[in-house]
């Protein structure tokens, strides 16, 4: 059985943000011109300067930014396909918890909660009962080389690395079939690095499709089906489909 | 999924409304008093609507009506102008068509509130058990055993010690009143509760104490919350979506993550800005 197939699930098409900063009367430019597709079981690497836009990318997917112009056509798992772009606000948290997952460079969760509680709770919020939630967890923890002794305890004060396992942990759970993935092995050790893209091979395995960020190119050789260069972005004229569609 | 609570066009005017009061008060006036007669605007053609334990987030400085939007949700003061529907089971209420009897049963039996002001919100002539025991027995437990063993466990739940049950919550510290605030809130288990600044004036250590504890709840319960709140902090933690006010009006409305991480208009960007 193979997961891979010819139909992509994410077509990102024009895609340009750009931010207002009224303050400074200015408009800042974060990406433009993006175009790239993501297919189930592989993996889409965005590379570029800093600078490029490559996390704006990201962040216009999840709906975090807004996005200036462009579509975001995103295949669901109903087969309809939709604008990530143009999508209510409830659609695209009902997508967050259901079918997309992000991993940032940064752990946010609720502080003072156990590692593997935070780990567990996207399985939680998708109705899996908690015992459930936080065996599996822990499972993933320790293929991850989070040692034991920390999975009771919040993460604020866990090392660079085991924040950022945690935060693995976190988005890999649920099995999102479009993961998004911003440096996810940016604080690692090689070991863990292997880890991760062991992981990540299995994802691919199992359909999921990812569209990552990586600053090291030896994870691209490794990993990448695609690689989608971005430049520099240029300025645009206005009009922002997101908040058009808000309006309307 | 319905929503629990649809509210459109909320307007509330305090004094005899003019003809200009809507046209000349807001943010690009500068401005929630009306300068042709005085009239405040505190709230101005709100909307929104809430999912079924979603928990919503309104910010915006001091005086820009988000405590105005609850308290009318609430009952504890009636709209100029507006409505709000709230579906419950099956059922669906229109909140401000509904006589004082209909309100009075929905407010002691399917919303719950914690004010900031501990004051408003406990009666303090009365021990904290006896709090509860009130808004119990509006809810038909009328054995005395029956209603002693709920009200200990929802102090329990909300991390009360039992033991001082019997006194009055006047000598509690701030976040123990606002426990038992939220113990009293939860009695009745609605699914709907608003917050309004819980937990503004309380040390950070306790703040952060009753934050975990209104997440566990929404987890356990699936309460639908509206978070009132001038705090980034708060927002961030608690809720999905939310609105931005000013002078009555909401400027901005988006996912959380986005209105702190992409704010559109200038006032969200100064007040994101400002808390960096
Ligand atoms: N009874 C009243 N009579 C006149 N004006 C009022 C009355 N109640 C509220 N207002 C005014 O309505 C506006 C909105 O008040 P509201 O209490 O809703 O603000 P808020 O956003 O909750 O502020 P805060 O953050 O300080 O609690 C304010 O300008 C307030 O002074
Ligand atoms: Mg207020
Ligand atoms: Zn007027």
């Amino acid at each position: 059985m193979t997961a891979i197939s010819d139909t992509p699930i994410l077509e990102v098409q024009g895609l340009a943000k750009q931010f207002s900063l009224h303050a400074q009367n200015e408009i800042v430019p974060s990406c433009s011109d993006v175009n790239m597709l993501a297919f189930p079981g592989q993996l889409a690497a965005l590379t570029g300067p800093t600078g490029a836009g490559k996390s704006s990318v990201l962040k216009c997917i999840y709906r975090t930014y807004l996005p200036s112009q462009g579509s975001i056509h995103f295949r669901q798992a109903d087969g309809e396909v939709v604008d990530l772009a143009r999508i209510s606000e409830q659609d695209m948290l009902q997508l967050r918890r259901s079918e997309l997952g992000f991993v940032t460079q940064f752990l946010h969760c609720v502080p003072r909660r156990p590692a593997d509680e935070v780990v567990a709770e996207p399985l939680i919020l998708r109705g899996i009962a908690l015992a459930d939630a936080v065996a599996q967890a822990r499972e993933l923890l320790r293929r991850l080389n989070v040692p034991e002794r920390l999975w009771r305890l919040p993460p604020a004060t866990f090392s660079g690395g085991e924040k950022q396992r945690v935060n693995l942990a976190r988005g890999l759970i649920a099995r999102p079939r479009l993961l998004l993935l911003d440096e996810p092995t940016a604080s690692l050790d090689k070991a863990t690095t292997g880890q991760v893209i062991d992981l990540l091979r299995e994802f691919k395995q199992a359909g999921v499709a990812m569209v990552a960020i990586f600053h090291d190119p030896e994870l691209v050789t490794a990993l990448a089906d695609a690689e989608y260069r971005l430049a520099p972005p240029r300025s645009l004229t206005q009009s922002t489909p997101a908040l058009e569609a808000m309006q309307s | 999924m319905n929503p629990i609570l649809d509210v459109k066009g909320l307007t509330r005017i305090h004094g005899t409304e003019c003809p200009s009061c809507l046209d000349m008060t807001g943010p690009e006036h500068d401005t929630n008093v009306c300068p042709a007669c005085g009239s405040v605007v505190a709230a101005a053609n709100v909307s929104f609507s809430l999912q079924p334990g979603e928990i919503l987030g309104i910010m915006g400085e001091s005086g820009s009506g988000k405590s105005t939007v609850v308290k009318t949700l609430y009952f504890d003061q009636a709209p100029t102008r507006g409505r709000a529907t709230f579906r419950d089971d099956d059922q669906s209420h229109e909140l401000f068509n509904l006589n004082g009897a209909e309100q009075r049963w929905l407010r002691n039996h399917r919303f719950g509130m914690v004010y900031q002001n501990p004051n408003l919100g406990l009666n303090f002539n009365i021990s904290a058990g006896g709090n509860i025991a009130e808004r119990l027995l509006m809810n038909d437990l009328n054995h005395y055993g029956d209603i002693r063993r709920r009200a200990s466990e929802l102090l329990t739940r909300t991390d009360v010690m039992v033991s001082r049950m019997d006194e009055s919550p006047k000598q509690f510290s701030g976040g123990m009143q606002q426990r038992v605030q939220i113990a009293k809130a939860l009695a009745t288990r609605p699914p709907l509760l608003y917050l309004d600044e819980v937990t503004t004036g309380l040390d950070l250590s306790v703040q952060a104490k009753i934050l975990d504890l209104i997440l566990e709840i929404q987890h356990e319960l699936q309460t639908a919350m509206i978070v009132v709140t001038h705090d980034l902090g708060v927002i961030r933690l608690l809720a999905s979506r939310t609105l931005v006010m000013k002078y009555g009006r909401v400027i901005e409305s988006g996912l959380t993550d986005q209105i702190l991480e992409d704010p559109q208009h200038a006032y969200t960007q100064q007040l994101v800005a400002s808390t960096l």
